[in-house]
Formats: C-alpha cells, sequence, structure tokens
C-alpha cells in the first residue's frame, strides 16, 4: 500500500484464500464534537470505511474480536449519526437492508481495542470466509434469501393484530382527548376549531388554499366586463397580433435549428 | 455445455459505431449530479437549467417588440399565412424545403453553358451512308444498340443525317426541375429523310431512334466533354432509349442531359395511331412466313402510345409553360408533389407517376378551374391531392383535349385499351398508359391519407408528407418477392397473353403484371385492402455494353396491406350451389373449391385453407397467395421468397411448439378473468372488491414470453412443509422460471385507517384474509405475504396486491412548521402511484387496443426482444416500449396501421431513429382520450420545461407532464445507444428483407455486438432458469423440475416462483458498483453480462469518507489519491455469483491510470 499520510489505517481483508487481491478497510478512531452522537462512545469505537458487500455485521464482530471483545457493529449506507427508527422494528414491513460497500461503527467493549485493530494493518489480508464460519454467496445465498422470503402466516397475523390493536387503541385516545378538548378555551382563550366540532373548519392543506384563491380569481373575473371600453377592445387586437408574433418568432427558431440540422434534405 | 457455436453466426455488425459511449464522460459526470440533486427532492439545480444547444427555447421578447405597432406588410404577412397556410410554421417549413430541393442560379448558368455546347457538337455528328436496318456494319466496334432486336428482321432502310433540331424541353424550362436528380431533357429532331412511309410498323421508328441514338452517342463518346455518355430507358419503357449525358469532372453529379430522339411533327398519321389500331403483325413477331389467312390483328394500344408520345414533346412542354406563366405557386406546387411522389417511390420506374404526368395533372386542374392563379403552392399541393383522392382514374378516366372532335378517340376507346386514363391535350396520347390499376389505386390511397394527414391539426403533416420516406418493405403489411422475374415467361403463357406481348414489344413483366395483381387482388378479396408492386427499373449502361434484358430489371416485390378484420379467415364462402356463378368460382378455385353447408343453412362452394395454424398463423395469406401464383400463373413456389412473418421465430414460445404466444396470452387472460370473477364474489370479507386491476404485461399481449402453466416435480425439489413451498436445490439446474402475475385489487373505500403504517398492516391483513377465503371457498393453494399474495390458478400463479386508492395521497403528506398540510412526492408514494394507478390504466388501454389491432401484442414483443437481445433489458422499462409500439398504432401516420407485427417492428424502429426525442414530446393518444387543446397545451409545457423532463418524453392522456415510464430511465447515453443500434438493426433487417436472393438471415439483429464491453462475465447455462429463451435456441439443455402439462399430479405445494439466478447476482452488483460500472444482459437467456466501466469514477480522486465505495488509496505525482480497486473487484465479481459464474473475461486495460 501506499505510504498514508492519512489519520486511516488501511486493513487488507479478503473473502478467503481463494481471492488474491484484497480489499482495503479503512479504519480510525471514532472521534466527534462534544455531545452530538452518544450512541458510539467515543474512546471505544472504531470506524470503519469500505466494507465489502459480501462482509456481515457477523463477520466484521468476529474479524475484529481478536482484537478485543466487541460489543456493538453498526453498519450504515453513509457515514453519519444513526437514524432512529420511528416506528418499532418488524419483521416484515419496512425491510430496509444496506446493500454494497457500507461503512461501520465497532464498538469494543474496553478502548484497548481500538489500539489493537490499528495494529492489524500491518499483518497479510484477512480472511472474511473461514470454515466454521463460511460466508454465503452466489447460488446458496440467494436460495437462503428466497427461503427467508416465505413469510410464516402465524406470525405476520399475529404482527399484524397487535399492530393494529395498539393503533386503535391510540386513535381512540387522540379522538377522546380531541373530543374532550372541543369548544374549551384554552389559558388565552383561543378556541381550536377542529374538522369534527359543531362547525367545522377549512382543513389546513396546500390544496384547499389553492382552491380559495382560485375562487376568488374566478369571482373578480366573472365581475368584469370585457370588450365594454374602447380600450379594451384595442387591447385584445394589440393582444392577439402579440401572440402571433410570439408564435412567428418561436417557428422561425424552430426552423432556424432544424437548417442547421439539415432536417429540410428530404432524402 | 450446450451452448451454439457463437463464433459461426452473423451479429449484427460487429462493430457499429460506438463514439456515442466514448464522448460521454462529462456526460456521466453531468447526469450524476443531477440523479444526486433530484434525490433530494430540491428544485434541480442551475446547471441544468442552461438549456443544452440544440434545444428550442422559449421565446421570450421584450413588452416593446411585442407591442409595437403593425406595419402594413406585416400585417399583409400574417394575413396571408392565415389564408394560404395551414400556419406559419408550415409555411417556413415549406419555403426552406423548396429553397433545398430547387436549382440555385449559379447552377443554372453553368448548365446553360453545357447546353450550348451540347448543340453544336451535335449539329457537327456526320452523316452515313443509307443501309437496311438490319445491316448494323456501319456501327464501330464500340457502341452497342440500345435496343433487344427481338425479332431481329425487319425490314426498311436507315441513314443518320444530322438533326433538324435540338430543343430543350420538359421540367428545367418549366422549374420545377428539383434535386436530388437535375434531368434536362433535349428533344432531337429526327429530319424526314431518316423516316419512311411504314415507319410505325413493326417496331421500325423505334430501331431508327436506337441507331439514330447509337450514332450520336459514338461520336459524342470521343469529346472531352463529357464524363460519361451512357443508355438508359425512357421511364424503363424498353422501346425508348434514351442518351445520357454527364458533364465532365467536378460537376457530374450535377446535372444529367437525357437526349430523346423525335420525329418530325407531322410525319406520323395520328389516326392510324388510335389505341384501337394494329402495328405490330402477328406474323412477324411470331417469325412466321406469311400472316395466316382471316385472324384478325390484335390493337396495339401501347406500342402506338409509345410512338405518339414523342410527337407531342414540344407541344406539351408548351402547354404546360402556358399553365405555369404568372403562377409561382404552380412552380412551387409541382415541386411538393414531386417530393411527396418521391418518397413514396411512386416517381421512377415503367408506370410510374413522374414529374411529367404531376404537372399534367397539376396543369388539368387549373384548366378544369380546381386551381386559380392566387393559390400558394402548398393549396395546389393539396388540389391535386384532393384530386387523386376522389378521382378514379382507372373507371373514369380525363382528357386534357379542348374540344371532343369527332375524329378523336373517345375515353371509352382509352379504357378500352389502358388501365388509367389520362389524355393529353392533343387528345392521342395516354399519359398514364404503363400504369398499372393496382399502382393507381396505391397513389389514391396514398393521396387520402395525406389528405387525412393534412387535416389533423395535431400532427406535423409537413413532416410526415414530404420528409418522411415510405419504402415498400416498411409501408406493407406482407411483402413478398418475385426472386426471377423470367419467371413471368411462363405466367404469359399460361394466362395467354400474346396479344399483350406484342404489344409491349415482347417485355413479359409489363405485358404480365397487371394480369397477376389482378389475380392476387381477386383471390385476396376482402382480405386486403391493397395489392402494388413495386415500379420495374431499367438500370443504365455503358454504350459498349449490351442492352438490358427484361429479366435484368431485378427481382419483383408485391406489397399487401391487409384488413385486420379478415386477415386472418381461412374460408372463401362462395356463392350458393343452386345458382349459374358456382361454374365461375370452381374454375378460380379448381381443387379447392368444395360444396360445404353453412351454419345459417346454405349450401354454398366454398373454399378452405385448412393451413397449420402454428407455422402461418402471422402470414394466412400466405397459402393463398402461392396457390393462386402457381396454379394460376404457373410461378413455382421456389420462386417466391414470403417476408410477412420471417421475424416471429424469435418470440415464439418454448415450452408448447405450436402457437405464436397469442394463443397463451389468450388462455392467461381467461384464466385471470376466472380468478377476478372468483374475488369479485368473495363473500365474508369485511369489504366488498370494487375492482380488480391486472398489470402484468401478459394481460395486456406484450408479454414477449408469456408464462405457461406449470407443474413442479417434486422430487428436484428440496420442500419446506410448514410454509407449503418448494425450494431450489442448489446442486441441481436452476428450476424453470414461474413469473408471478402481477395484479391489483381494489375495495370500497370504506373505512381504512388514514396512517400509512397502519394502511400497511391492514393490506397485509387483508391478503391473508382473502387467501384463507380463497382457499375455503374455491380450493386455490394461496400464500399471502406482508405486501402481496400469491394464489395458483389453472397452473399460473397470480400475484395480487390490495389497493387502497388514497395510500400513495398519504405517503406523499407532509406537515410544515405552521402545520399547513402539503403533499410532496416521494420514492415510496411514486413507486406505488406507478403500480396501482398508472400501470392499471395502461393495461386496459393497451388490453383494448390489442382487440382493434391483433398485431399490437406481436409488434411489442417484437420490440421488446430487440431491446433486450441488445442487452438494453434493464435500461429501458418494458412499459415504454409498450408506449412506443402502441404509437405506431395510434398514430401510423404517414402510414396505415400496421396489421403484422413485423412491418410494426420495422416502423419502431424508424420511429426510434427519426423522432426528435430532444425538441419534441411523442404524444401517445391511449383511447383517443386527448383534444387538440391539450396536444397544444402539452407540446407548450414540454418547451417550457425541457431541461428537467427525461430525455425521452412520452405522454399518455393521464400523464401529461412528467412522463412517468421514461423518468429514471434510459438515460441520456443509453437513449444515444439505443438509437445508434436500432439506425443499425433496420438497416441490416431492410437490407435483409428486401433482397430475396440473399440469406434471410434476420436473427442477426438479435445477436449483439459484444466488442465494446470492458469486462464479459460468463455464465453457467445451468442456472439461467431462462436459458431456452435464448435467440438461438440452445439444442439441449437442463431439465428444469417442471412435469408434462398432462401429467396427472395435483399441485399441493407452492413452486418456486420469481426466482432466477441471474437478477440477484445482477441485482448485487448494481448495488455494489453500481457507481463504479453499467451492467448490460438479455433476460432472456443471455449467457453473458457486459460491463463497461464508467470513465468519470475511474479518474483518481481526493480521499473522501463518504466516497470510498471499492476504492483503495494510492500516490500519485506525490499525491495521495483514491482508485478503483479493480483486481479485487474483478474476483468480486466471480465470488458474488458463485455457482453462477463461469468466468470473468477482462478485456480491457482502460483502468490503468
Amino acid at each position: 500500500a501506499a505510504p498514508l499520510k492519512l489519520s486511516h489505517l488501511a486493513i487488507p481483508v479478503k473473502l478467503s484464500k481463494k481471492q488474491q487481491s484484497p480489499h482495503f478497510l479503512y479504519v480510525k478512531e471514532h472521534k466527534v464534537r462534544e455531545g452530538t452522537n452518544t450512541t458510539h462512545p467515543a474512546n471505544r469505537t472504531l470506524f470503519v470505511l469500505n466494507i465489502p458487500p459480501y462482509c456481515t455485521k457477523a463477520c466484521l464482530s468476529r474479524l475484529f474480536s481478536c482484537c478485543s471483545s466487541v460489543q456493538s457493529v453498526v453498519m450504515c449506507e453513509k457515514p453519519g449519526p444513526e437514524e432512529k427508527p420511528k416506528t418499532p422494528k418488524s419483521k416484515f414491513f419496512n425491510l430496509k437492508t444496506v446493500p454494497g460497500f457500507r461503512v461501520a461503527y465497532v464498538v469494543f467493549k474496553n478502548p484497548a481495542g481500538v489500539q489493537a485493530a490499528k495494529s492489524l494493518s500491518l499483518q497479510g489480508p484477512l480472511e472474511l470466509s473461514s470454515e466454521n464460519h463460511p460466508v454465503k454467496t452466489g447460488i446458496h445465498k440467494w436460495i437462503a434469501s428466497y427461503a427467508a422470503s416465505l413469510v410464516d402466516q402465524a406470525e405476520l397475523k399475529a404482527e399484524v393484530d397487535t399492530f393494529m390493536q395498539t393503533y386503535d387503541q391510540k386513535i381512540a385516545e387522540e379522538e377522546a382527548k380531541a373530543e374532550e378538548e372541543e369548544g374549551i378555551p384554552d389559558k388565552e382563550g383561543w378556541v381550536k376549531v377542529t374538522r369534527k366540532g359543531r362547525r367545522p373548519g377549512l382543513p389546513r392543506t396546500e390544496a384547499a388554499s389553492l382552491r380559495v384563491l382560485e375562487r376568488e380569481k374566478r369571482k373578480r373575473a366573472r365581475k368584469e366586463l370585457l370588450n365594454f371600453y374602447a380600450w379594451q377592445h384595442r387591447e385584445t387586437k394589440r393582444e392577439n397580433i402579440a401572440q402571433l408574433r410570439k408564435k412567428f418568432e418561436e417557428d422561425k427558431q424552430r426552423i432556424a435549428l432544424m437548417r442547421a440540422q439539415r432536417k429540410f434534405r428530404p432524402y | 455445455c450446450p451452448s451454439p457455436g457463437e463464433g459461426s453466426w452473423p451479429r449484427l455488425g460487429d462493430a457499429p459505431p460506438l463514439q456515442a459511449f466514448d464522448n460521454v464522460e462529462e456526460d456521466v459526470e453531468a447526469e450524476e449530479e443531477n440523479q444526486g440533486v433530484s434525490k433530494k427532492g430540491k428544485p434541480l439545480g442551475r446547471k441544468r437549467a442552461s438549456a443544452p444547444e440544440g434545444v428550442v427555447k422559449p421565446v421570450k421578447l421584450s413588452r416593446a417588440d411585442l407591442y409595437k405597432p403593425p406595419t402594413n406588410e406585416e400585417l399583409n404577412q400574417l394575413k396571408e399565412t392565415e389564408n394560404l397556410f395551414h400556419s406559419s410554421l408550415l409555411r417556413l417549413q415549406i419555403e426552406e424545403l423548396l429553397k433545398e430541393v430547387k436549382l440555385k442560379e449559379k447552377k443554372k448558368q453553368r448548365i446553360d453553358a453545357f447546353l450550348h455546347e451540347i448543340n453544336t457538337l451535335l449539329s457537327a455528328v456526320p452523316e452515313t451512308p443509307e443501309t437496311d436496318l438490319t445491316d448494323q456494319s456501319w456501327l464501330p466496334k464500340g457502341v452497342k444498340v440500345p435496343f433487344l432486336q427481338v425479332p431481329f428482321g425487319v425490314k426498311g432502310k436507315f441513314r443518320f443525317l444530322p438533326p433538324a433540331a435540338v430543343k430543350v424541353v420538359g421540367s428545367y424550362l418549366l422549374g420545377t426541375c428539383i434535386k436530388p436528380e437535375i434531368n434536362v431533357d433535349v428533344a432531337v429532331t429526327m429530319p424526314r429523310a431518316v423516316l419512311q412511309d411504314k415507319d410505325h410498323l413493326n417496331q421500325r421508328y423505334h430501331r431508327k431512334r436506337a441507331l439514330y441514338l447509337a450514332h450520336i452517342a459514338q461520336h459524342l463518346s470521343k469529346e472531352k466533354l463529357f464524363g460519361s455518355v451512357r443508355f438508359t430507358y425512357m421511364n424503363s419503357n424498353h422501346l425508348k432509349p434514351i442518351l445520357l449525358l454527364r458533364p465532365q469532372g467536378k460537376d457530374e453529379k450535377l446535372v444529367t442531359v437525357r437526349l430523346y430522339a423525335c420525329p418530325v411533327p407531322g410525319f406520323f398519321k395520328p389516326s392510324r395511331l388510335y389505341p384501337s389500331k394494329n402495328n405490330v403483325r402477328t406474323a412477324w413477331f411470331l417469325e412466321q412466313g406469311s400472316p395466316q389467312a382471316g385472324a384478325a390483328e390484335p390493337p396495339t394500344p401501347h406500342y402506338n402510345n409509345s410512338i405518339l408520345c414523342d410527337t407531342v414533346l414540344e407541344s406539351s412542354l408548351l402547354f404546360l409553360a402556358g399553365a405555369g406563366a404568372d403562377f409561382p405557386g404552380m412552380q412551387a406546387g409541382v415541386a411538393l408533389l414531386k417530393v411527396w411522389l418521391h418518397q413514396r417511390a411512386l416517381d421512377k420506374g415503367l408506370g410510374a407517376l413522374g414529374g411529367f404526368l404531376a404537372s399534367m395533372l397539376a396543369a388539368y386542374l387549373l384548366a378544369k378551374r380546381k386551381i386559380s392563379q392566387g393559390m400558394s403552392g402548398y393549396q395546389v399541393l393539396r388540389s391535386v391531392l384532393q384530386f387523386l383522392a376522389t378521382t378514379d382514374l382507372s373507371a373514369t378516366g380525363i382528357s386534357l383535349a379542348k374540344d371532343a372532335g369527332s375524329s378523336l378517340p373517345s375515353l371509352d376507346d382509352f379504357h378500352q385499351a389502358f388501365d388509367v386514363v389520362f389524355v393529353d391535350p392533343s387528345g392521342l396520347v395516354n399519359l398514364c398508359a404503363d400504369m398499372t390499376a393496382s399502382k393507381y389505386k396505391q397513389v389514391q390511397l396514398e393521396a387520402k391519407h395525406s389528405m387525412d394527414v393534412l387535416d389533423d391539426r395535431t400532427v406535423d403533416g409537413f413532416q410526415l408528407l414530404l420528409m418522411t420516406p415510405k419504402p415498400l418493405i416498411r409501408t406493407f403489411d406482407h411483402v413478398f418477392h418475385l426472386k426471377h422475374v423470367s419467371k413471368l415467361q411462363g405466367a404469359c403463357k399460361k394466362m395467354q397473353l400474346l396479344h399483350e406481348l406484342m404489344d409491349r414489344g415482347g417485355n413479359y413483366v409489363a405485358a404480365a403484371l397487371p394480369f397477376v395483381t389482378s389475380l392476387l387482388a381477386r383471390g385476396l378479396a376482402e382480405r386486403a385492402l391493397l395489392v402494388t408492386h413495386s415500379l420495374p427499373q431499367a438500370p443504365e449502361w455503358p454504350i459498349g455494353a449490351e442492352p438490358p434484358k427484361h429479366k435484368d430489371a431485378g427481382p419483383l416485390s408485391f406489397g399487401l396491406l391487409l384488413a385486420p378484420a379478415f386477415a386472418a379467415s381461412v374460408l372463401e364462402r362462395g356463392p350458393e350451389a343452386d345458382r349459374p356463378e358456382p361454374r365461375e368460382f370452381q374454375r378460380f378455385w379448381g381443387e379447392k373449391s368444395e360444396l360445404r353447408r353453412f351454419q345459417d343453412g346454405s349450401i354454398c362452394e366454398a373454399a378452405v385453407w385448412d393451413a397449420d395454424p402454428c407455422a402461418d398463423c402471422q402470414a394466412p395469406a400466405a397459402p393463398f397467395l402461392l396457390w393462386f401464383l402457381s396454379s394460376h400463373a404457373d410461378i413455382p413456389e421456389s420462386s417466391i421468397c414470403y417476408t410477412g412473418a420471417v421475424l416471429e421465430s424469435v418470440i415464439r414460445p418454448v415450452r408448447e411448439p405450436a402457437g405464436s404466444g397469442e394463443e397463451a396470452m389468450v388462455s392467461i387472460v381467461r384464466s385471470y378473468d376466472d380468478l377476478s370473477r372468483k374475488l369479485w364474489n368473495l363473500e365474508g370479507l369485511p369489504l366488498t372488491v370494487t375492482a380488480v386491476q391486472g398489470t402484468h404485461p401478459a394481460l395486456r399481449y406484450t408479454d414477449v414470453f408469456p408464462p405457461t402453466p406449470m407443474k413442479p416435480d417434486y422430487s428436484y425439489h428440496a420442500r419446506l412443509k410448514d410454509k407449503e413451498s418448494l425450494l431450489p436445490l442448489p446442486e441441481k439446474p436452476c428450476p424453470a422460471y414461474i413469473a408471478p402475475m402481477k395484479a391489483c385489487c381494489h375495495f370500497n373505500p370504506g373505512q381504512w385507517p388514514q396512517d400509512k403504517e397502519a394502511i400497511k398492516r391492514v393490506k397485509a391483513a387483508f391478503h391473508l384474509r382473502l387467501a384463507e377465503i380463497l382457499r375455503q371457498q374455491h380450493h386455490l393453494l394461496c400464500r399471502p405475504a406482508a405486501t402481496d399474495g400469491d394464489i395458483i390458478s389453472d397452473g399460473y400463479v397470480f400475484r395480487l396486491q390490495v389497493a387502497y386508492h388514497r395510500e400513495p395521497q398519504i405517503l406523499k403528506e407532509v406537515v410544515t412548521p405552521e402545520g399547513m398540510l402539503k403533499y410532496r412526492d416521494t420514492e415510496e408514494s411514486r413507486q406505488l402511484e406507478l403500480e396501482t394507478l398508472h400501470l392499471p390504466y395502461l393495461t386496459s388501454s393497451l388490453h383494448g387496443l390489442q382487440q382493434q389491432h391483433p398485431a399490437f401484442g406481436g409488434a411489442s414483443r417484437l420490440a421488446k426482444r430487440w431491446a433486450r437481445a441488445q442487452l438494453l433489458s434493464d435500461s429501458l422499462s418494458d412499459e415504454c416500449v409498450d408506449l412506443l409500439a402502441a404509437s405506431l398504432f395510434l398514430h401510423p401516420a404517414p402510414f396505415t396501421p400496421p396489421s403484422s407485427p413485423q412491418v410494426a417492428f420495422l416502423r419502431f424502429l424508424h420511429l426510434l431513429t427519426a423522432f426528435d426525442w430532444k425538441n419534441s414530446p411523442l404524444i401517445v393518444n391511449l383511447n383517443g382520450d386527448l383534444n387538440e387543446a391539450d396536444y397544444a397545451e402539452i407540446r407548450n409545457e414540454f418547451v417550457a420545461a425541457r431541461p428537467h423532463l427525461p430525455v425521452m418524453f412520452i405522454a399518455t392522456p393521464r400523464d401529461k407532464r412528467s412522463s412517468v415510464w421514461t423518468k429514471e430511465r434510459p438515460s441520456a447515453q443509453i437513449l444515444q445507444r439505443l438509437l445508434v443500434l436500432a439506425l443499425e438493426s433496420l438497416r441490416a433487417l431492410e437490407e435483409q428483407l428486401m433482397d430475396p436472393l440473399g440469406s434471410q438471415e434476420v436473427k442477426m439483429i438479435f445477436r449483439p455486438p459484444l466488442d465494446f464491453y470492458d469486462i464479459l462475465i460468463h455464465l453457467n447455462a445451468k442456472q439461467i432458469p431462462r436459458h431456452l429463451e435464448g435467440v438461438d435456441r440452445p439444442v439441449k439443455s437442463f431439465s428444469r423440475g417442471m412435469l408434462k402439462s398432462d401429467a396427472p399430479v395435483q399441485t399441493l405445494l407452492f413452486p418456486v416462483v420469481g426466482y432466477d439466478p441471474v437478477q440477484c447476482y445482477l441485482r448485487e452488483l448494481r448495488e455494489a458498483f453500481g457507481d463504479l460500472a453499467l451492467f448490460f444482459y438479455d433476460l432472456h437467456g443471455g449467457e453473458v453480462i457486459g460491463v463497461l466501466w464508467k470513465p468519470s469514477s475511474f479518474k483518481p480522486q481526493p480521499f473522501k469518507a463518504s466516497n470510498m465505495k471499492g476504492r483503495m488509496t494510492t500516490s500519485l505525482r506525490e499525491e495521495l489519491v483514491t482508485v478503483p480497486n479493480v483486481e479485487a473487484i474483478l474476483e468480486d465479481f466471480a465470488s458474488l455469483g458463485e455457482g453462477l459464474v463461469r468466468s470473468v473475461e477482462a478485456r480491457t486495460e482502460k483502468w490503468t491510470v
């Protein structure tokens, strides 16, 4: 490898013994500005770049466990703070896998792991797939993922049912709360108008406000008299000629373009 | 491995121009930037807003310019445009076109000088002594008589005397002479002393003409003035040779001067040459000693006409000059008409509607006051087309003769003698003498269509009528070639056409052609709207060569326009048995005719074609034709080359040998309808089903290889008992591919939750419930999942997706900090809208289209097969190809809607290459829902927003401004590549189809060039489930674990559905290396994946934590940079596809920086 004048260190890895040329993992100690991120503790986290597609979480954790025991591995598409999932994790919905080359945050149980990991760069290429823990690729992997894509109906049903129960409960609570607050002024004396109450207000949507504007415009246009004054008459004529001119200019441009492309040679 | 020897097949031009890809480096980058920007959903970057060159931009005129008071001149101009032309654009277009085709003044001067020199040379040609006509020994060796002297013996004496007059005639003087072939016609008058009294008899005059020209040719050929001196036949009529003179040097291409020899005026007595007169004696023609006593001589109208038209050369010119005087619109109109004819290949050859005839037609309309002198060229063109469209000259001829003097022959006399009648001002010459009735029918049909186009305000009439060529092969649904025209000699014998042969001077092609076409028209009856033929064309030849024989005109091609409603009928119902007509019917149909009893109880004569339904289903007309030609015209089947359905072999289904694939889809649709009926009537669902909408291509008849019912072989799979499913086994060949057919199921919008996560759960609950009920009530095998549910019905796998119409809307909701609810497209909402809104609409519209145009499905399938064979399956959406194919049927102008997939495919290729994707939206008016105003709106918005729109823009009634099916793909580079490939394929294919003597190896356009890929990944056929669908079907493949369709087994476990290892592999490759390379593959059994590096990612880049995918650091000029780790990536290609990849072949060293 080239002499690195870089904060990152390169660790060569390859899939198995068969592979000749390794990929390089680029690692460095994870540093953050004060108080921005708490999921990856500053002194115990190793930041890893360029993880090959066949390398799984388990692989990575096994790889670094030779340095020190690994607490957790988080893989993501690009560096940055981890996004908190808004909805509870599900086995069937919003399945999102991170494909291709990724980055990872490896959290060791103690800070020594980070330092030890840095020394890996000096060794020969590490192998991701071993006899005890083979990494599945190709046909084997695809068959496995096909099998995994077949869902267990009972399990799915159970999950859907629990979700809907909590959802219904939540909606019921919200409705109850809204009903309670209906028509009751708050501290400063304002009454909140909702869609539900006795006198429902307009929904606050973009479409609705556009509709209102449109209606206003039409109303105004209806009131106006066309071709009533002489100047209006003149104006329409002028407008007509202007339109024709504009069209003519556009056509001329089109023709010039076609001429330039020799589009008028019939054969 | 049972793969065919790839090397031995001809492929599509092994190295078509690929510069398209080499100079896109910057584009790639630009595109990537754009993608990056648009993904974030922000308004697109400023960079893109600067439109590229060659794009029409919206016009911005300053207020002062826009509203300045108009001048008188300007007002006049605007008014004139409004009155005389369709639109200002049309006016400008026509002006430009005329500028392009008309002769420049400077060139005219050069031509004039050339003509003067010819004139002096002609008067200096020396005399010769008088000899017998048959004694041609005086003619030097260097020149051959340009005449087929059969029979040779003829009476009469010939001597050469210098011409009595040399005059320029024809279009050059009238100013209607247009490019590309500038011809100047010069009439050379033979002096009276050359001619003798009985010269009109037995080709004597014609031979004298030929000798006269031969002598001139021999003398002129010595002059340095000429670049070439050659002969040809006037309008390909072999009785009338003419001499062609071209100037020396760089002017050779400028002009061709054509010398016509003609008699001195008044030499022939007109009454001897009336259409009913005989001037070729049977005894002479057959070389019999003495005439048979008492036998009446047949009239020889064509022969007479060929003499007469020489006598009126000058008077015609004067007549036309008179018509064109003070009438600039006439010149322009005739020039436009000539362009129109040329684009339709109607203006050349024997029996053509040439420029002279076109001028005469315009003059006729002027004489009849259908054209007035104030008209513009466009209006003249329009009037002539209108006239042609509404007048049948083969039934009611027209005459330019002023007074219908009693001495002149009547129109009826002409109709007796000729197919098409248009008599010239002298009242003697039929200008359309050589035209066949079927050719005129074609002209008439063309004119009719052109009028429709001109009246349609939604299309660019100019482009369609005057700029689009209509070659035979692309115009007609079916085309067949007569490989050897000499076979028509036999036809003449069989049809007893001796008199016609005499009349035509032994030209069997001209004699037999009208009869053959009318025979075909009668036999095909209502199956064909039009039967026409190509015009036989005589070549040019050097003066030292023998004149070409009749057979040298090359193969003759015939074109059929099929009537879709009747094209497939195999039964010809004749008259009832108890009437006198059956005789005639029996004679015509010969052994094919038999008595049949019909459903309505009548007993009729009928002819039935028990054609093999699978081999000929696309071309049911073919066996008819072949039988006619061989039984009535003695033309053997072997000399006919029928190219109606040659291409269909690449889309023939794999599993069942029979059928074209259409039947398979019909049975799918039937099964689908059955399933949807079951869904409608389900009991026990919380909401009722309101609609079931199919979205799979097979449900709109455009799936290249429609799914077939499958019965899996259990012993071949692993079993997953608790999920009632089968699994593939890694060591066995991959099981046959079973495509799930998607359909959407809508419920009445009752109490759906209004939260996106909850909707997903409810949908899953519906899938579960549907499966349960279907299992109970109909005993169907079901496998529900969260996002959809699979159902097996009749051996097909349907994938049912519950849809809620407001879901996309809910996915779009965004609440602003002020509490305002806004709607913004997201990736998810767009995807859902495509699947549940746009795709069902498209599918049902196209399903309807297929009912109107049975060829639609085949056309779309061929087009898809082609695009995929070119390894572009993933670069172009299926729906985009479907829409392109649909546009060929909905907007066929200037053609007629195609009735065979093959012609539609040719037009598809042409559409790709000829359409101006940069500046125009392709508007596909599905169901006819768009009106004129919509068209204008779409066009205006397109121009205004062009830089932000996809490179290929297709608008439909429900998608006027975003072109949903081409939004993501194709990219600019892929489109470019597609166009290059289409151009090359079209050229290669048309060449093959128009060359009946060639190999007819049409599959070559489905074999992609592989030269330009950087890396080829060769796959193991064992793991390609669709291996058998390849263009060159492998002779042997693997057993793929499916039982025969009639095996007595009930399927109780779910087969492996939608599992294609190659697709899994491609997905992984694109996910991992999509930034570095493009991957190309043929979905239908391709054995190779082409990989192309993206040049932009191979530029060394500085180290960036966010951009280290598959890269490694290296030092370049003391600097630390990153480059792709190519060696490792190549090994990744192999290891990611373990078991599937046979080898990775690196072909270039491009990446070495």
